[in-house]
């Protein structure tokens, strides 16, 4: 893939939690140089490692159930794998699931390009009484296969061994054949490509692509570029599909079924030993239909007090330096446009390091570990039932989560999601979960000033928001959401290494996407400054800061333009009103303080977030969500201002 | 042939078809949920939203909404085998 370097580029593929990360991470500790895959997903990394002399580059990429992907994140992996020509597939698969996993394995296969299986999870394997003979299996497969241990590195050295040993030798892999009856159906499709056509890997597994993708789009490339293979193509299609009763993409994937359970079947023996039971235990009382909840509930309960335990000191650490250079540069620059523009820059870099950073780093390490060990989807299971409520379903329970950190990379996490639908509500109530930066205002203001329990019930209330919204949102929708379909892995002991890096991986999105956003935001607002246009802005804002929401005046910058510098509303709004922390309730009323902060917590959230939208799902929803966001804060602010003035 | 979602929890049932759109029935298979699986409801299923099905035939576990899993029809496999 790379232009810079010869060297072999190896891809490590696997079903997702097989355990590929942590195999790759314990190779990719031999690196000579880490770096991310540009303008790609968060998620892909690409390492050079020396082994015994030889500079390889490997390539981790998602997991993939199969080679014709149902999401997003899929989408990116197989477009790499069939764009770039690896020189070596690495697919992991998961020892103790063999027979499912042979179905990727087995597409690999067909692709034809060299490849080393590595059995992962061998350990577990054993304990759930499968036994592999690793001969036989290498045998039926025509591959070589290494078992390994990733998370005790064991069996990497002969892995990587196997690996140069194949490079060096570049000898075709045999292909897997079917029943007699489909393969005769797919050699008359190959017959019909024509020898011109872009071919990836081999014409048979080309042929084999064609005729399972289901993609409309496709389709009608092929019948304007090729009239003729189209037609040839439908035949084949409905000769399988009259054969067997069901569409050729189930007739094509059953044989591999068949042939992955009978690949199993002749290779391993099954001591059922009933699953290890102590995990079986812990599954009960976790998944459990009261104990269950109870759990979550204290789950998150520390979740979220580890967070702030971890990043308030760290806020307070942090700002205090930049407040201290913000009044240097005040007083070696005097008001000069200089200044604003430095003010506008240190402004953007600090509240992006002390505000955002010391809640949204721990938040990334927690939700990587319960990621790991396999809590999160057993909560997305748990939780299913209230996400059908708002016309959802339990996959959009991580995004969600992760955007009480930052929207921006909830909206990028929103790709595990199937269906167009369930992603655009999702991005559309994301920007509604109170992240970092909008939780130390509601901190700063309603719990400093009200008390603990006015701030709870800020949070009911937007909880109760989001559940409101989804129901409208999704009532513009004539279909329900297809619902929920999510493996639940055994649970697993996490390794620490790979919760590192996937909390740098998002971090990273986070640094490289958000932040210069932020500071360019901030940048716009300190030249506004320079020139008084705050003046101005105030005084065309005023019928609705001061009549509609009955707010000082001065405040209309801060409430309207607060998503440049979101994270900095708070000292904004002081500036603003000419006050210090401390004094702020001398000029204006607990009234005025709570529409403030509701206002500022339902308006738009940042810059970064409009622009990530934008990205992901396109310019219209991007604006869908702007206006959806203005309108709720002003009129929930409006109801709230009534309600507290009857009162 | 009953409905997933009316099936007995705890007995041994064999996948008759799996309707619903191309989408669904293409990730139920990648998710190596076929027809003629063996599979088996949990008993943790019960009183719930979702269900979650154990795969015998390739030994995984898979959460399905009740949308989906109505619209998978399964028969009740003789225990004598």
């Amino acid at each position: 893939m790379t232009t810079k370097n010869k060297h072999p580029d190896i891809i490590f593929l696997g079903q997702p939690n097989c355990g590929k990360s942590a195999l790759f991470n314990a190779i990719a500790g031999l690196k000579v140089d880490t770096s991310n895959f540009p303008g790609t997903t968060v998620k892909h990394t690409h390492s050079e490692v020396n082994v015994a002399g030889n500079v390889l580059n490997i390539i981790d990429l998602p997991g993939t159930y199969s080679l014709n992907p149902s999401d997003d994140t899929e989408k990116v992996a197989l477009s790499h794998l069939f764009f770039h020509k690896p020189d070596l597939i690495i697919n992991v698969v998961d020892a103790s699931i063999l027979g499912r996993s042979l179905e990727l394995t087995q597409e690999l296969i067909e692709l034809g390009y060299p490849m080393v299986i590595a059995l992962n999870m061998m350990d577990l394997a054993e304990k759930k009484g499968v036994k592999t003979d690793i001969q036989k299996l290498e045998r039926l497969l025509g591959v070589p296969v290494i078992p390994t241990i990733a998370i005790h590195g064991r069996g990497i050295k002969k892995l990587l061994d196997k690996a140069l040993q194949v490079l060096a030798e570049v000898k075709p892999i045999p292909p897997l054949k079917w029943t007699r009856d489909v393969e005769n159906k797919i050699e008359e499709f190959e017959r019909a490509i024509p020898d011109d056509f872009p071919v990836v890997g081999n014409r048979r597994f080309t042929a084999i692509k064609i005729l399972e993708v289901g993609k409309r789009f496709f389709i009608q490339t092929l019948e304007t570029m090729n009239p003729d293979l189209k037609k040839a193509r439908d035949k084949v299609r409905s000769d399988l599909e009259k054969m067997h009763g069901v569409p050729a993409y189930e007739v094509i994937a059953a044989e591999r079924h068949h042939l992955a359970a009978k690949i199993f079947e002749d290779s391993s023996e099954v001591v059922r030993v009933k699953m290890i039971p102590f995990l079986e235990r812990v599954d009960d009382i976790i998944m459990h239909p009261f104990l269950g909840y109870v759990i979550l509930i204290a789950v998150f309960l520390a979740f979220f007090f580890i967070i702030f335990q971890v990043g308030n000191p760290l806020e307070e650490l942090l700002l205090k330096p930049i407040g201290d250079l913000r009044y240097y540069l005040s007083a070696q620059l005097g008001a000069s446009i200089l200044f604003y523009l430095l003010d506008g820059l240190l402004q953007g870099i600090g509240g992006g390091l002390a505000i955002v950073l010391p809640y949204f780093l721990p938040l990334l390490f927690l939700m990587s570990f319960l990621e790991d060990i396999g809590y999160m989807s057993r909560a997305s299971f748990l939780m299913d039932t209230f996400m059908h409520r708002i016309g959802l379903h339990g996959k959009s329970v991580s995004p969600f989560i992760l955007g009480f950190g930052c929207n921006v990379p909830a909206i990028i996490s929103t790709r595990i999601l199937e269906s167009r639908r369930d992603k655009i509500i999702t991005i559309l109530l994301i920007p509604f979960v109170p992240c970092t930066a909008r939780t130390t205002i509601i901190l700063a203001l309603v719990a400093f000033y009200l008390g603990p329990f006015w701030a709870l019930g800020f949070y009911v209330l937007n909880i109760l928001l989001l559940g409101v919204l989804g129901r409208i949102i999704s009532f513009f929708y004539k279909k329900p959401s297809p619902g929920l379909i999510l493996e639940i892995p055994t649970l697993k002991v996490p390794s620490l290494k790979n919760i590192w890096k996937k909390t740098y991986f998002q971090l990273k999105a986070f640094v490289k996407f958000a932040w210069p956003v932020l500071i360019a935001g901030s940048i716009v607002l300190g030249v506004m400054q320079f020139f008084h246009m705050d003046r101005v802005i105030n005084a065309i804002l005023s019928p609705l800061v001061a009549k509609a929401l009955g707010l000082p005046q001065e405040l209309g910058v801060t409430l309207v333009f607060g998503f440049l510098r979101k994270e900095l509303s708070l000292i904004m709004m002081l500036q603003a009103l000419g006050v210090d922390y401390h004094n702020l309730m001398s000029v204006i009323t607990k009234q005025q303080l709570i529409v403030f902060t509701v206002f500022v917590s339902f308006f738009i959230p940042c810059l970064s977030t409009v622009a990530i939208i934008w990205k992901e799902v396109g310019k219209k929803i991007a604006f869908i969500s702007m206006a959806l966001n203005i309108a709720v804060a002003v009129i929930l602010s409006i109801m709230i201002r009534a309600f507290l003035s009857l009162s | 042939m009953i409905r997933l979602t009316d099936a007995p929890i705890d007995k041994q049932l064999k996948v008759v078809s799996i309707h619903g759109g191309h989408g669904i029935r293409r990730k139920l298979l990648s998710l190596g949920f076929h027809k003629d699986d063996i599979i088996e409801l949990d008993s943790r299923s019960i009183f719930r939203g979702p269900i979650l099905v154990k795969g015998l035939t390739s030994d995984t576990s898979v959460a399905l909404g009740r949308g989906i899993a109505r619209n998978i029809l399964v028969e009740i496999v003789d225990d004598k085998k």
